[in-house]
């Protein structure tokens, strides 16, 4: 870390030609990985990062930088040459200190995984792969994996305001193969939080977590290939949420919406859902995947409703993207490392839970697919137009699941897609994933409980499904 | 840091071999919103990567730290991975290839260059962009120059340098007809300062336009041209599987078949490393020279890509792929598709009636390189009467790569180097599957 000292002096160099904001954020990184290549511990990988990014504003404009020697002769010379891009002259006043901030804890202290021995978490993630490898013989290779990252970071403003805060990310990963004539399916899990070891040992079983790791990817190398059309869709809960995120969140971020650049631009208190559904971002649940005490610029996390009944109530908003809308961040500004410039981005988003239970769901279902859960998926904020991919998924047919269907697309349009779903059950659940963007990639959960579509494209091998009826 | 130091510290420690690659870059970039600066970025990083062989095993540590204060650290975080290891295969850190073909891709003219020259052609795309058309709503544009340095140095006495910058000018518009809003963007790299902005804005603003009043198309099956921009990402999904690291893992379905056909006969896929483009580099990230090599040849695969490690299993020579940081795995730089004799059009003639596929997106969801099975977001027009017809609402592609590759009618000549590093032309093939 620089010291207090320096940094109220390089503020106040970066403030010293019109700047009307100025920030530095300094981070800490330490990231262990472990990978096995079947039951062998392949390699670990351990990765420092650390260095320091700058960031100016001056009314809608934005300059950053950012370096890793952190000598005080490369730190004058990086805001150099950031301050040259404004030449009005000082429009804020110097600070004289730095006062560190206090804010409420949202990560709550817990058993730190960088005290648990290498050898514990080792037998750990082995004990997953070996369950996977012994599951069936069409398993022709595993990968597991365990990522530990401890970060500490400090932010200071021309505000005179100093912000510290440490997350600790855990998470494992399974991954296994399967083969048969000539054909391979895989299959890949990861759940991850901020829990610490407790994760780990009371909230999920490796071993189970496994077993379910190897049925899926067994099950999905026999399934037939799913077919296409416009047809009702059921989404699982958990990690069927990246719907949401895909379909909606990304055009609700103030990175797109302050620039009239997203499909949901001024239309605050406009109805863009089905009444049944509302909506949150949660940056404040307590040591999950996606939760911060502060975001990147100091803001304390806040649980921001973004549809309420199927209307607009909000949007993520950052500061800087908040000067064009003409409103204050709300704890929603993010960054994958010091090498990012922040913006607004989501944390833990879901939707809320509705009334029907998963049995009703598929009931009143004559014919449709039931998606458990997905690879991913990615949007066009300006357009609305997004894609997810399924990882397991079913043939619904007069109220009962049929059969097990792989290679299913869902597409759409986010104006569309939220005023189609019909249904929404009782069992939310949290999926972690990684979301990639232009402050780069951030953990966040996605959420929601089973909800149902009743028409939505459905990309697919298979086939008509009027073949089904 | 003083790397002689780190060599001579990890002998102490009993190091039996050690390695390091220190990477130094610096960028900047601007970029335009409504004829004002919206965003200005410079950077200055350096990084490393260091290994080293601890009682028969690799221990590897990757750090933004380069004070000669974290040597000892450093090392002894070697030393700590290297002991939990299990991996049976003998580590391997190598002493180097008899020749290198040096070559380094920096530009001393582009290096005098400064975001602020870039300014005035960036509000020139915005200003040329906004005139094309009353239905343009917004233009976003962007330059970025980025050069980096890159040393590896072992315990052996190998020394490799590399150095090279480039730059790449962006733009992104937007339309909007009624409540229908369309985008478009277009991008140029290189390592020299230079565009064309009267050619680079009117595809910009053509291809957009072209987006409006879609029509839909049936789900089946059809003939098809996939544009160069497009089928790129899928042979980088296909060349994935000639890695000699998924074949010996069994996740790959050209396991057992180097020097058979796997492909149409219409398809050969070089890996041309040496080529003098942005993307050149005559050693790989385990210090072998790298070669040009033709991987697919009218469809038999000649040859799978090797490092050190996989290669000494196949009781082969490293193919000069070993790509990665602290682990290095098989990869490759700068593929190139052979290119056929007819243009675009001429494929689009010899189609008659099928769809022109321009964009395709979620290929980290909807593509799975170890099955080959994708069903893709997809972007494009109705090819009818041999002749580009209308634009067409939201739809999927859907298919088998392997498949795929194996019924090409016909390769064009429109070839290009894309970001991804491989250059391609557009490809037309006999069976697309559209669900829409």
């Amino acid at each position: 870390m620089i010291s207090k000292k320096l940094a109220v002096e390089l503020i106040n160099h970066a403030s010293s030609t019109g700047a009307d904001f100025v920030e530095l954020f300094f981070e800490d990184t330490k990231a262990t990985s472990y990978s096995f290549e079947n039951a062998k511990l392949d390699s670990i990988s351990t990765n420092y990062i650390k260095g320091i990014g700058v960031r100016l504003l001056k009314e809608n404009q934005s300059i950053y930088g950012y370096t890793n020697d952190l000598s005080k002769n490369s730190l004058f010379k990086l805001i150099d040459n950031l301050k040259s891009s404004f030449t009005s002259g000082r429009c804020i006043e110097e600070i004289k200190e730095l006062k560190q901030q206090k804010y409420k804890k949202v990560n709550k202290k817990v058993i730190p995984l960088a005290s648990v021995e290498p050898s514990t978490i080792i037998e750990y993630v082995r004990s997953g792969v070996n369950e996977i490898i012994n599951y069936d013989p069409r398993i022709v290779r595993v990968m597991g994996g365990f990522l530990i990252k401890t970060s500490d970071v400090t932010i200071m403003n021309s505000e005179g305001k100093l912000f510290k805060k440490e997350n600790e990310y855990g998470r494992v990963f399974l991954s296994s193969f399967a083969s048969e004539n000539g054909k391979i399916e895989t299959r890949f899990d990861g759940p991850g939080s901020q829990n610490g070891w407790k994760f780990f040992t009371d909230e999920i079983n490796i071993i189970e977590l496994a077993k379910e790791n190897a049925r899926k990817c067994i099950l999905m190398l026999g399934a037939k290939e799913c077919p296409s059309g416009h047809f009702p869709v059921i989404i699982g809960n958990g990690w069927g949420g990246v719907i949401f995120h895909e379909a909606c969140g990304h055009q609700l971020e103030a990175t797109s919406v302050a620039k009239g650049l997203s499909v949901f631009t001024g239309m605050k208190g406009e109805a863009i859902a089905s009444p049944i559904v509302s909506a949150y971002d949660d940056g404040t649940m307590s040591n999950e995947w996606g939760s911060n005490d502060i975001d990147d610029e100091g803001n304390p996390t806040q649980n921001n409703c973004l549809i309420k009944d199927g209307i607009l109530v909000g949007y993520l908003v950052d500061n800087f993207n908040g000067r064009r809308m003409g409103e204050k961040g709300n704890g929603a500004c993010r960054r994958q490392s010091y090498k990012f410039n922040p913006t607004s981005r989501m944390s833990n988003t879901y939707i809320a839970p509705g009334k029907s239970t998963v049995d009703e769901i598929i009931k009143n279902t004559k014919l449709g697919l039931y998606a458990v859960s997905f690879n991913g998926g990615s949007v066009n904020p300006a357009v609305g137009d997004f894609n997810f991919g399924c990882s397991e998924a079913y043939i619904i047919k007069d109220g009962k699941i049929l059969e097990p269907v792989r290679g299913a697309t869902l597409v759409g349009n986010a104006k569309d897609i939220l005023k189609h779903i019909d249904m929404v059950g009782n069992d939310l659940g949290l999926g972690q994933g990684n979301c990639g963007s232009i402050s780069g990639n951030v953990p966040v959960n996605v959420g929601q409980p089973t909800i149902r579509v009743d028409d939505i494209t459905v990309g697919g091998r298979g086939g008509s499904i009027d073949e089904y009826k | 840091m003083n790397i002689n130091k780190f060599l001579s510290k990890a002998k102490e420690a009993n190091l039996e071999v050690a390695e390091i690659k220190i990477s130094k870059s610096t960028s900047s970039s601007i970029s335009i919103f409504r004829g004002q600066i919206e965003s200005n970025e410079f950077s200055s990083t350096s990084s490393l990567v260091a290994r080293g062989i601890y009682n028969g095993k690799l221990g590897a540590v990757i750090s933004e730290n380069l004070d000669d204060s974290s040597i000892d650290s450093i090392i002894s975080d070697i030393k700590t991975n290297a002991t939990l290891i299990e991996k049976e295969e003998e580590p391997i850190i190598f002493k180097g290839s008899e020749k290198y073909k040096k070559k380094n891709m920096f530009n001393k003219e582009l290096d005098k260059i400064t975001t602020k020259d870039a300014l005035p052609i960036l509000y020139e795309i915005e200003r040329k962009t906004k005139e094309k058309d009353p239905r343009v709503t917004d233009v976003e544009a962007s330059f970025s120059m980025e050069e980096s340095e890159f040393t590896h140095v072992n315990s052996y006495g190998l020394n490799l340098k590399n150095h090279s910058n480039y730059c790449v000018i962006y733009a992104s518009v937007y339309m909007k007809d009624g409540d229908v809003v369309k985008d478009n963007m277009n991008i140029v790299f290189g390592n020299e300062f230079k565009i064309d902005i009267d050619t680079f804005v009117e595809k910009l603003i053509e291809e957009c336009k072209q987006k409006f009043n879609p029509v839909s198309i049936s789900t089946n099956t059809y003939k098809g041209v996939i544009d160069r921009d497009a089928v790129s990402s899928l042979i980088d999904a296909l060349i994935s599987n000639t890695s000699s690291e998924q074949t010996q893992r069994h996740s790959s379905v050209f396991e057992g078949k180097e020097g058979q056909k796997v492909l149409s006969s219409k398809l050969t896929i070089d890996e041309v490393p040496l080529k003098n483009n942005v993307f050149r580099t005559y050693f790989d990230s385990e210090g072998v020279a790298t070669f040009n090599k033709t991987i697919i040849r009218k469809g038999v695969l000649e040859t799978l890509l090797y490092n050190l490690e996989t290669a000494k299993k196949a009781n082969k020579e490293s193919t000069g792929n070993g790509q990665g940081s602290s682990s290095i795995g098989v990869g490759y730089t700068n593929l190139t598709v052979k290119k056929g004799k007819l243009s675009k059009e001429q494929l689009f003639e010899k189609i008659q009636n099928g769809v022109y596929i321009t964009s395709i997106q979620g290929l980290h969801a909807g593509l799975n390189p170890r099955s080959g099975d994708f069903s893709l977001q997809a972007e494009g027009f109705l090819i009818k009467d041999g002749k580009i017809d209308n634009f067409l609402t939201l739809f999927t592609v859907g298919g088998n790569l392997f498949k795929l590759f194996n019924d090409i009618i016909a390769v064009a000549n429109d070839s290009k180097l894309m970001l991804s590093s491989i250059e391609t032309p557009s490809i037309a093939f006999k069976n697309i599957k559209i669900s829409a």
